[in-house]
């Protein structure tokens, strides 16, 4: 299992590999994968852009999160044209901010969602907004993303294999 | 702007952290008439991710209360609450947890213990500062914090958190207090406290 902390990305192509990445407030889980190489990527995005920050973090920015998920994915031999996409998070948690950073979790889904769109990379499921925080994770062998609240259960949100292509679309608010 | 801090600078903050938390656990031992003992304040300035863990295991359900501050400096007040030690402080002050009047009670000491803790830390750094009202959230303690420092720390990649915990004496109940000044405040702070300037 790798756990990917806020601002980090991790790929893998090991069946039995779990990346995950524990308490998705405002932050965006984006997983792309590639199903037929059985590669799959997963970036904790925290803010939707950097502006010209020399060095930024790769998972950090949604605007820099995107292109650095496809290029850690080529690496490990995924196909462009077959990526496909899975989002998480997004919560607004907190109707109180400092300045004028409310709402940073509608403002990180719509970059990536953007950004996605720039690297003609499709959303295959999203659960994104709402007021609670979310693990995610991705099961490398299977193929399959779910995401499991506070107190909750997880659920299974996007399964690519095997079989016929499925989705979910679960937005909140 | 620079985020690597000196001994010195570090040992101010811990100090502001120290007196401002003394401050709410007068408070905290005057509302519930017992004993409250406070640990030795932790100042950490620690890359993001770091500074996320640092604070507890992210997957662990807590309460807690969030103020703003905004005036001379834009921080963030966060109070974390145990599940549990949520229920034994609405437990001592008699009402049930989990329900919208143990909520509005843990937002009410919330409020009392994060204003007594700024008005410690305003009149040490020489600061005009003020509360937004509360707000409380039970969730996963990795999304508070996450979210939380989203708000403060912008483009920066390390955080500064100050953090102290309290004690009620003979009650099993605890709760831990952080500080989350935007980058731009910890800056004003330090100035004020005559240690500015890295």
């Amino acid at each position: 299992m790798k756990i990917v902390r806020m601002g980090e990305l991790a790929v893998s192509t090991t069946p039995e590999d779990e990346l995950m990445t524990i308490g998705l407030g405002s932050c965006i889980g984006v997983a792309v994968v590639d199903r037929a190489r059985s590669v799959a990527a997963l970036a904790h995005v925290m803010l939707p852009e950097a502006a010209a920050i020399p060095d930024a973090p790769a998972g950090k920015f949604a605007d820099l999160a995107i292109p650095a998920l496809v290029a850690e994915s080529e690496r490990m031999g995924a196909r462009r044209v077959r990526l496909e996409a899975v989002l998480v998070g997004g919560a607004q948690m907190f109707d109180v901010g400092v300045g004028s950073t409310l709402d940073i979790g509608a403002r990180n889904a719509q970059a990536v969602r953007e950004a996605l769109a720039k690297a003609r990379i499709p959303v295959r499921a999203q659960e994104t907004g709402g007021r609670r925080g979310r693990t995610m994770r991705v099961h490398v062998g299977a193929m399959t993303v779910t995401v499991k609240e506070a107190g909750g259960r997880e659920v299974e949100l996007w399964s690519g294999s095997p079989g016929p292509r499925r989705s979910a679309e679960a937005i909140h608010r | 702007m620079s985020t690597d801090y000196t001994d010195m600078q570090l040992d101010a903050m811990r100090e502001l952290a120290n007196i401002g938390s003394g401050n709410a656990a007068t408070a905290l031992a005057s509302m519930l008439g017992r004993e409250v003992e406070l640990s030795v304040p932790r100042a950490l300035a620690l890359p993001l991710a770091d500074a996320v863990d640092a604070v507890g295991p992210a997957d662990r359900t807590v309460s807690s209360v969030v103020l703003p501050i905004f005036g001379d400096i834009d921080a963030l007040v966060l109070l974390l609450f145990p599940t549990e030690d949520a229920a034994t402080l609405c437990g001592l002050l008699g009402v049930e947890a989990g329900t919208e009047v143990g909520d509005s009670a843990i937002g009410e000491i919330g409020n009392i213990l994060g204003t007594s803790y700024i008005n410690a830390l305003a009149s040490m750094a020489g600061l005009a500062i003020e509360p937004k009202p509360p707000h409380v959230v039970t969730d996963m303690l990795g999304a508070i914090v996450a979210s939380l420092l989203s708000q403060t720390v912008g483009e920066t990649d390390s955080a500064l958190v100050l953090d102290t915990g309290l004690d009620v004496a003979d009650a099993a109940c605890s709760l831990s207090f952080l500080l989350l000044p935007t980058t731009g405040g910890i800056e004003e702070i330090l100035g004020r406290l005559g240690v500015g300037g890295a």
